[in-house]
């Protein structure tokens, strides 16, 4: 979590670091065999801090690679999926509005009385939807 | 209610045609004039101009626009609300026609006004944060072109008129045509995006694709170049021209440039569009307007078209538009990517393909005439960069490895979407040679020694080498210098303009008016008038229940020490 950060592990952390390192590295290269040979390096550089233990060189090990990633950060970042959020997400991402349903309740009566047997059936089924989450058949 | 919309538009293209070319052939120019009301020395008409750059103007708007139509009965069509948006197509048409044909500042700035209305309501038309975001900076940026217009209507009130026409021989010289010419610069570059206006197009592409390729492409960008060809007899001689060469010089560099660093598909068009934008206008700028409408005639065609390719390619990415994550499509749209490679190839004014009719002209003009040093070095490292841009675009996409996922996916066989790009891979092919029959009666003599002659060539083969090697990164390239992250993200964001036109102008006026809300509107006034009224009444009105909901015997008490007031005022 980025307003909490005192509420993960270390490990949580190096592990979010080292996904972001990686997406950088695909947004320099394109060519599949380029980026798997920048990203071996880079889990090497990794491999190489595995075996310490003094977590104030923890620390100051991710501080470190964190500054060194700020400064060569991607301005254009890649996004894989378009319509997802996030690291991964891109351009399509809430494209489509859709209008939650409790908005006909709004409606003002004179306009609801343009379509009687619409709003009729719509309390029945609202009525039976009730019904069904009390008997438990909805969850 | 697409292919209504396809075949009226593209009955209008066929009459536009004939007429146009009637017209062209006799020499012919109609003015119709309607008079409203005449007083004292002003006049308000209504007049409308058919000439033959407005006939053709308008077909080859009405001819885009069909063709856009029918393309977007297949590239949105799951889409719910697709109504709304040929609606707003079509009166986005209509509007740019009404520009057209209006010889008339306040029929002109209906349709500016239109345009720039309507661009905005197309741009938020997924209504995304993003789409939000372009759709504001759109607005605003053509808005700052339509107070310039709106102040040009005041000051060319003194000539008695709105038909700006009538004034440029004998007007030329005078104060208040100085004034105007300023300002209808300045609207110009606002709608095309010239330096400093230049941040809302690569913005803009958060639109749909179709309204990209109508809009951004060839209709409300060259809106600008159009208004300053009308205006170019007044414009020729003054200042401003030259500073108008200037920005639109640096502009085409820029955009050129920018081009280069930028991944996303539509972006890339977008500053290319930019680039060709800034050579209009720096050859209007050096006064050659027929050769800028000729360029802006046959950039409209490979234009659209080239928006319409990459509509293709992103649809069949399940709406990646990350160049990226694109390569060898060619094996697997063939159709598209030839239509992708004519209109590139047409873009970079490789011989006898549309482009190569106008920016070829283009540029032996401005080496035939004796010019800056700076401005023949920039126009000619920006056609090197178009070709930069350009071969590294058909790399990264056509030719080299899949990079995405599956490849099954991959297909092109809507024919809807083919069959309009077609129509528009005709016109690119065959509009360069067809237009400079028509509209130059006369050709340009230019005369040239050899290797200047030959130096688009050269800067075309130099700017496609470096588009290749640029490319084709492998682990141990020497090019990993243009890739550090300073360099880079200052020439990919633009020059960091439009961080400075949007963050940088408003943040001081926007912390300045946040203060004065929290002082002013939420302080001093709640206490003056709203909240502290409220308060007064309230603790009065408590004040005097004390007395109203008390016993009686305080009323009484009341009552005799009235009467005693009385009896003191009066009788002592």
């Amino acid at each position: 979590m980025s307003f909490a950060p005192e509420l993960r592990s270390h490990s949580q952390k190096v592990c979010n670091f080292y996904k972001r390192a990686m997406r950088t590295l695909e947004a320099y290269h394109v060519a599949r065999y380029v980026i798997r040979y920048h990203q071996v390096i880079l889990r090497n550089e990794l491999d190489k801090n595995k075996a310490v233990c003094d977590p104030k060189e923890h620390r100051r090990l991710l501080r470190v690679a964190e500054n060194e990633l700020f400064m060569s950060q991607h301005p254009i970042p890649v996004a894989k999926f378009a319509r997802s959020v996030g690291i991964a997400g891109g351009v399509a991402y809430d494209r489509v509005q859709v209008i939650p349903d409790w908005v006909m309740d709004y409606w003002h009566p004179l306009e609801k009385a343009h379509y009687p047997e619409y709003f009729k059936r719509r309390e029945c089924r609202k009525c039976e939807y009730i019904k069904k989450w009390n008997d438990g058949e909805i969850r | 209610m697409c292919f209504n919309s396809f075949f009226f538009l593209f009955f209008f293209m066929l009459i536009n045609f004939f007429f146009f070319v009637y017209f062209i052939m006799n020499g012919l120019s109609v003015f119709f004039e309607w008079e409203i009301i005449s007083f004292n020395s002003m006049s308000i008409v209504m007049s409308i101009l058919l000439d033959w750059m407005s006939l053709l103007f308008m077909m080859f708007v009405s001819l885009i626009s069909s063709v856009v139509i029918f393309y977007s009965k297949s590239y949105m069509n799951s889409e719910l609300n697709l109504n709304r948006l040929i609606i707003l197509v079509l009166m986005f048409v209509f509007s740019m026609v009404l520009l057209i044909i209006s010889p008339n500042l306040i029929s002109i700035l209906l349709g500016w006004d239109g345009l720039g209305l309507i661009s905005y309501c197309l741009v938020i038309y997924y209504q995304n944060l993003k789409s939000y975001n372009a759709g504001m900076l759109t607005a605003l940026s053509n808005r700052i072109g339509d107070v310039m217009i709106l102040m040009v209507i005041c000051w060319i009130m003194n000539y008695g008129s709105w038909n700006y026409i009538f004034y440029f021989d004998f007007m030329k010289n005078d104060y208040v045509m100085f004034i105007i010419s300023f300002m209808i610069i300045i609207a110009a570059m606002t709608k095309s995006a010239q330096i400093p206006f230049s941040s809302w197009l690569p913005a803009a592409m958060a639109a749909p694709t179709p309204v990209s390729a109508l809009v951004h492409s060839s209709t409300l960008v060259t809106a600008g170049v159009y208004l300053l060809i009308r205006f170019n007899y007044l414009l020729i001689d003054m200042f401003f021209f030259k500073v108008l060469l200037f920005l639109s010089i640096l502009t085409m560099f820029m955009s050129g440039i920018s081009a280069n660093y930028e991944f996303d598909l539509k972006k890339i068009i977008a500053l290319s569009t930019l680039s060709q934008l800034g050579l209009m206008m720096s050859i209007l700028s050096l006064g050659f307007p027929d050769i800028a409408f000729f360029h802006l005639l046959t950039h409209a065609m490979f234009k659209a078209l080239l928006f319409m390719c990459a509509g293709v390619i992103i649809h069949m990415m399940n709406d990646i538009q990350d160049i990226r994550y694109m390569g060898g499509l060619s094996l697997y749209i063939p159709l598209t990517s030839l239509c992708l490679n004519i209109s590139n190839l047409s873009l970079c004014g490789i011989p006898f393909l549309s482009g190569f009719y106008s920016k070829d002209l283009i540029l032996e003009m401005v080496s035939f005439n004796s010019f800056n040093l700076m401005v023949f070095i920039l126009f000619y490292l920006s056609t090197g960069l178009t070709v930069f841009y350009t071969f590294r675009l058909i790399m990264y996409v056509m030719i080299s490895d899949f990079n995405l996922m599956m490849i099954y996916n991959l297909y092109d066989e809507d024919y809807i979407m083919l069959n309009s790009m077609f129509v528009l891979l005709f016109m690119s092919l065959l509009s360069g040679s067809f237009l400079s029959w028509f509209i130059f009666f006369y050709p340009y003599m230019i005369y040239l020694p050899f290797n200047l002659k030959l130096m688009v060539i050269y800067v075309s083969i130099l700017g496609s080498i470096l588009g290749f090697m640029v490319s084709n990164m492998g682990i141990y390239s020497l090019n990993k210098l243009l890739l550090s992250y300073n360099l880079s993200s200052f020439l990919c964001l633009m020059w960091f303009m439009p961080n400075l036109s949007t963050y940088g102008l408003s943040y001081i006026y926007l912390n300045f008016s946040q203060i004065l809300f929290k002082n002013i509107d939420m302080g001093w006034s709640e206490i003056y008038s709203g909240k502290g009224i409220f308060n007064i009444l309230k603790n009065y009105s408590v004040f005097y229940n004390i007395y109203q909901m008390n016993n009686f015997k305080i009323y009484l008490f009341s009552f005799i020490l009235w009467f005693m007031i009385l009896f003191i005022f009066f009788f002592i």
